[in-house]
């Protein structure tokens, strides 16, 4: 196997009182979608901001294509090739769709450059027909969509997905699954925070269980689904 | 949207008609026509200001600094040096975006209130500084610009036509630099910044150095805007040029009024906020003291509280109000 793209080593985060990561260690090859999934509170979102340089880590490495992106701010990070997408959604609300997403564009074009990458990535996510409304008339699903076209737009090598499926339905899931996996097929790299367990299943090669904070498991998905560390954690002891 | 259209273009040359006939209608030694230059003026003030406050939405109450240092600055070479002061309105320029670049390094961070306050202060600094240096100033005294004969290469001028043209002058170049950041690059980041600055950041948007960038431009601007005041005026002292109420905030306040963060809202603006000002003064300043201030400040408030996005948003609203009564 190659050398991994993305490579987390021993990063650890406290807020006060509270270890938010302990000794966090994973690592993601070119071209693979990892899942990231725990209980509420285990550290995803946290770890996700740790990577994007939102929060810098008091411990560790976090090295993409063998760089060191501690201590980075978030848009040297996007540079060099890693975004995220927000749990909550972070949209530019009283910008139009297509405003919002040619932003992002503007990390390696200039405007009218941006402006045309922006229409592909909408096209690609599916959403081009409300290009031109104002990202505070969506809908959560849409919003969702939106911000993982201006993600795109910013043309990653790495992109950290944090419950983008949320209030998707059934259908909608399905069809950004695929996105995903030819986004894949074309290079990207994903990590993926997700809490519905069928889309996770069936759309990642890997998983890694996080739990208070720390890696508990890794594995295949059939590998997670059996492990007893990760059956404790999501059930509670009496299950295990 | 980066064209504009025939009917914005006609509007356009309706209004560079209009500012060429305008001072021919007034006497060209008046009152009157002195009101135009100054509305003008604070319309180039207001729309520099709008740069950084209406685009990042980071309001600034200390503008009065670069104002006043921009009016030190080329009076000053003008005594000592003899300088012309368009040379000084350069270097009144440069100092001015140091200023802007300083002042940016600790407010950066701070937002809404807090930076509000922050540049308050350093207006404030600027005030203080200008009253108690007196031996560079003047101090509270004030400065008197030096009278030459009249011409464009000195700057000043017999006739106030001449000045109405150089302030329409300022106004023009001024709202065509917002127009340009604001659909740029920087204009797109700019607004990023103002609706979610971890976002912007987090997809690649340089949030210190945009709003550096930005702070510096319209430190600039500000800055040149006072050699032109003091070349107007001929005479200023620190509580006018580097004033609260005489600068910053009524440069806020005439964006705001106007619609913060479009082009043509600090123009609006400042035609109603200037006349409405000196005749507040003219009907009310013989009865009581300050009740002219009381009552421009309530106009100001009322207009505030009936439309917070200022007379910008007028037109939008009554398109509404009439889309419905056609239903």
């Amino acid at each position: 196997m190659s050398a991994p793209l993305l490579e987390v080593s021993g990063v650890s985060k406290r807020f006060g009182g509270l270890q938010a990561l302990s000794n966090v260690s994973l690592s993601v090859s070119a071209g693979e979608i990892v899942g990231l999934i725990g209980p509420n509170g285990a550290g995803k979102t946290t770890l996700f901001s740790a990577l994007v340089g939102l929060h810098r880590p008091e411990m560790g490495r976090i090295t993409l294509d063998g760089r060191d992106l501690v201590g980075l701010k978030p848009h040297r990070i996007a540079a060099a090739g890693m975004v995220k997408t927000f749990q909550n959604v972070a949209l530019f609300l009283e910008s139009t769709v297509l405003d919002n997403v040619l932003t992002g564009g503007l990390l390696r074009h200039p405007v009218e450059d941006a402006r045309a990458l922006a229409r592909r990535c909408l096209d690609r996510v599916g959403i081009s027909g409300i290009s031109g409304k104002l990202a505070r008339d969506l809908s959560f699903p849409e919003r969702a969509r939106v911000e993982v076209a201006r993600a795109l737009c910013t043309e990653p090598r790495v992109l950290l997905l944090d419950e983008a499926m949320a209030a998707l339905n059934h259908a909608e899931m399905d069809e950004f699954m695929d996105l995903l996996r030819q986004l894949r097929s074309e290079g990207l790299t994903l990590v993926v925070v997700e809490h519905h367990m069928r889309a996770i299943m069936a759309l990642c090669e890997r998983l890694v269980v996080l739990n208070f904070g720390q890696v508990i498991a890794s594995g295949t998905p059939a590998e997670i689904s059996r492990n007893p560390a990760v059956v404790e954690a999501y059930l509670g002891r009496s299950a295990a | 949207m980066s064209r504009l259209s025939s009917t914005q273009w006609i509007m356009i040359a309706v209004l560079v008609a209009v500012a060429i006939a305008i001072p021919f209608l007034f006497d060209p030694r008046g009152y009157g026509i002195r009101i135009l230059c100054l509305a003008l003026l604070f319309a180039a003030m207001a729309q520099s200001w709008n740069i950084v406050a209406g685009l990042a939405n980071q309001i600034s109450l200390g503008h009065a600094a670069f104002f006043g240092i921009g009016a030190y600055t080329s009076t000053l070479l003008l005594i000592h040096f003899g300088l012309t002061p368009w040379l000084g309105m350069i270097a009144a320029a440069v100092l001015g975006g140091l200023a802007a670049f300083l002042i940016s390094l600790p407010t950066m961070r701070l937002r809404g209130h807090y930076f509000a306050l922050a540049t308050l202060a350093f207006g404030e600094v600027m005030r203080v500084i200008g009253n108690s240096w007196g031996g560079l100033t003047g101090g509270p005294v004030g400065i008197s610009v030096p009278f030459s004969q009249p011409s464009l290469m000195a700057l000043q001028f017999k006739d106030m036509r001449a000045y109405y043209a150089l302030m329409l002058g300022a106004v023009v170049v001024v709202t065509a630099i917002f127009v340009v950041i604001k659909r740029s690059r920087l204009g797109y980041r700019l607004r990023a910044i103002k609706e979610n600055e971890d976002a912007a950041e987090v997809i690649g948007v340089d949030t210190t150095r945009t709003k550096i960038l930005a702070s510096v431009i319209s430190g600039m601007l500000t800055a040149s805007l006072g050699t032109l005041y003091a070349q107007f005026q001929f005479f200023f002292d620190p509580d006018t040029v580097f004033g609260i109420a005489s600068v910053s905030i009524r440069m806020a306040m005439i964006a705001i009024v106007g619609g913060i963060g479009t082009a043509a809202g600090p123009i609006l603006g400042a035609f109603f906020v200037i006349p409405l000002e000196e005749l507040a003064n003219q009907v009310f300043s013989a009865k009581a003291a300050g009740l002219s201030q009381l009552v421009f400040g309530v106009l100001l408030i009322l207009v505030i509280l009936i439309e917070p996005k200022g007379f910008m948003a007028i037109g939008p609203r009554l398109k509404r109000l009439f889309a419905r009564g056609d239903r």
